[in-house]
C-alpha cells in the first residue's frame, strides 16, 4: 500500500488526498476513514507545528486571569481568620465551606445596604456566630474558656519528683521489713 | 468477542483468547456476511489454510465499494452487484447526517464538570498550543473550556462511530499505568483493541517486518493520554502520523495538539475523568456496530448463518 510518511507536511488528509489525486492510490484501495474525515473534518487541521527555539519568539499567550468580586471578601476572609475550622469536602458538588458561608452572609447583609464596609467584616462574624459557625481569628491565643483535660496540664518533672519521693518512702519500708 | 490484548512479551499464540493484536488482525475475516470480529477456531483454520498467511491486499478479490477488502475465498463467489450497491448505500447513507449515531446525547457539560474533565496542569507546565483551548487560569491553575471539549468531543465521537459503522480497527492506546487495566477492559468490551505497554519503535512503521508480511493496521487510534511516561509525546502520534492513521487524543495543558487529527482537551490524569472518557468510547463504538447490525439486516445482507469465507 503505497503511502506518504512525511508527517511535518500537510495533514493526514491532504496527503492521502493528493496521492488519490495523482493516481498512485486507487479510488478503491482509498482507506476507511476518507470520506468520514471528508464529511466531518476536524475543527484545526492536524498540521505539524515547529516548536519555536529563539527565546525571543515567546509572546504571552492570553490566558485570562480567572477572579470573582467575592474573592476580595474571600482574602479578607482568609487573612482574619486563617484556613477555617471545617475542612472542605471537595467531593460533594454541592458542599458549601465556612468561607462560602461568610461570602454569602456578606452580600446578603450588603443588600440591606444599612452597613458600611468597615463594620461589615465584624457584623457578618456576629451574625454568623448567631448561626452557631465559631470562627477564630489568626494567631489569637486559644480560647481559654475551653475546657482542658486536667491530667495534660501535669508535669513530668512534677511526677517524677512525686515517685522518687514515694519511692524512698517504700525502700525505708521494706528495709524495715526486712531487718 | 474478538479483541486483542497486544503485548510484546507474549508472543506465543496460546489457547486462551489473548493474541497478539496484530496475528489476530491476519486472522480475522472481514467478510459481508459476517460483521462479528470473531470466527470459530474452525474458521479461523481454514481461513489460515486457504490463505496459506498471507493476507496481502494485491490478492485478495477486491470489491469495489468504500475501499473495503473483503477476505474471500476464491471458491465462493457472493452475488457482487445487488450486495455492492447496497453495500455503498449502507456505508454513504450515515454521512448524509450531522449527527447519525446520536452521540451528542451520550454526554453533557454537566457531567463533564462533574467528572473533573476541566482541571488542567499548573500555569508552568503549560504547553502554548494548548493556549486557545483555555478558558482561564485560576490561581495558576490551568481551567479547560469546557464549551470548546464539548464540540470537539462530538466530533471525535461521532468520528470513532462512523470509523467502526465501517467495520474499522481502532486501537486504544495509553502509557498510563494507573489506567492500563481500564483501557485494556474497554477495549475488550467493545470488541476493539488495545496497547498499553512499550510501545516498541517499528510498531507501526514496520509493521511488515515485525509481524509478517500484509498486517492490516489500525484505522483509527484513540489516545487515552498523548504523553509518556517521562512526559514526552507519544512516540504513537508522530507514528500514525507518518503511517496516514487519524487519531482521537485526550490532550491535557501540557499536551501538544498539533499532529493530533481529532484532539478532546480535558484532563487525562484524573481516574473519574479517563473513565468517562473510556465509557464515552465504548458505548459509541457499541452504538455504530449494532447499528451496522440493523442496517444490515434491513437491507437484507446479512444471512442468519454465517458462510465461511
Amino acid at each position: 500500500m503505497a503511502g506518504s510518511r512525511l508527517e511535518r507536511f500537510g495533514t493526514v488528509f491532504t496527503r492521502v488526498r493528493d496521492l488519490i489525486r495523482s493516481g498512485v492510490i486507487k479510488p478503491k484501495e482509498k482507506p476507511l476513514w476518507y470520506d468520514v474525515y471528508k464529511t466531518f473534518p476536524p475543527k484545526r487541521a492536524p498540521l505539524h507545528v515547529k516548536p519555536v527555539t529563539s527565546p525571543f519568539a515567546k509572546k504571552q499567550g492570553i490566558v485570562p486571569e480567572i477572579f470573582y468580586s467575592e474573592d476580595k471578601i474571600r482574602t479578607g476572609f482568609y487573612e482574619q481568620y486563617g484556613r477555617g475550622l471545617r475542612a472542605l469536602d471537595l467531593s460533594k458538588s454541592n458542599f458549601v465551606s465556612t468561607c462560602q458561608r461568610f461570602v454569602d452572609k456578606y452580600r446578603e447583609l450588603k443588600s440591606h445596604g444599612m452597613l458600611d464596609n468597615s463594620s461589615l467584616f465584624e457584623e457578618t462574624a456576629k451574625a454568623l456566630l448567631k448561626e452557631g459557625i465559631i470562627l477564630r481569628r489568626r494567631g489569637a491565643p486559644p480560647n481559654k474558656s475551653e475546657s482542658r483535660d486536667p491530667v495534660l496540664d501535669l508535669k513530668l518533672i512534677d511526677m517524677l519528683a512525686e515517685q522518687q519521693s514515694a519511692g524512698t518512702d517504700t525502700t525505708k519500708t521494706t528495709e524495715d521489713k526486712n531487718s | 468477542m474478538g479483541y486483542g490484548c497486544c503485548s510484546f512479551l507474549h508472543k506465543h499464540i496460546t489457547t486462551s483468547v489473548y493474541f497478539t493484536a496484530f496475528w489476530e488482525l491476519q486472522l480475522r475475516s472481514r467478510s459481508l456476511l459476517t460483521f462479528h470480529g470473531s470466527a470459530s477456531m474452525a474458521v479461523r483454520a481454514l481461513t489460515r489454510g486457504l490463505l496459506g498467511f498471507r493476507y496481502s491486499r494485491a490478492a485478495t478479490v477486491a470489491s469495489p465499494c468504500g475501499g473495503h477488502h473483503y477476505v474471500t475465498a476464491p471458491s465462493v463467489k457472493p452475488p457482487q452487484p445487488q450486495a455492492d450497491d447496497v453495500t455503498e448505500k449502507i456505508l454513504n447513507q450515515p454521512l448524509e447526517k450531522p449527527d447519525f449515531f446520536r452521540v451528542a446525547e451520550l454526554f453533557s457539560l454537566k457531567d463533564l464538570f462533574d467528572a473533573r474533565v476541566h482541571l488542567g496542569h499548573k500555569k508552568g507546565c503549560r504547553h502554548r498550543l494548548m493556549e486557545p483551548y483555555l478558558y482561564g487560569c485560576r490561581l495558576d491553575h490551568d481551567i479547560i473550556d469546557l464549551d470548546q471539549t464539548m464540540e470537539h468531543l462530538q466530533l471525535a465521537l461521532n468520528f470513532t462511530a462512523h470509523i467502526a459503522y465501517r467495520g474499522g480497527i481502532i486501537l486504544f492506546v495509553s502509557r498510563r499505568r494507573q489506567f492500563g487495566h481500564l483501557v485494556e477492559t474497554t477495549a475488550k468490551d467493545c470488541g476493539e483493541y488495545a496497547h498499553t505497554r512499550y510501545w516498541q519503535g517499528g510498531l507501526l512503521t514496520n509493521a511488515n517486518i515485525q509481524y509478517g508480511p500484509g498486517v492490516r493496521l489500525p484505522d483509527l487510534i484513540i489516545f487515552l493520554s498523548t504523553l509518556n511516561n517521562v512526559f514526552q509525546q507519544h512516540v504513537g502520534i508522530r507514528d500514525a502520523a507518518k503511517m496516514n492513521i487519524p487519531t482521537v487524543g485526550v490532550v491535557d495543558s501540557n499536551c501538544n495538539p498539533s499532529l493530533v487529527t481529532y484532539p478532546v482537551p480535558g484532563n487525562d490524569d484524573t481516574p473519574a475523568a479517563v473513565e468517562l472518557y473510556c465509557r464515552l468510547f465504548k458505548m459509541t463504538i457499541n452504538r455504530a456496530k449494532d447499528r451496522r447490525k440493523q442496517m444490515e439486516l434491513l437491507h437484507g445482507l446479512s444471512a442468519p448463518t454465517s458462510q465461511t469465507s
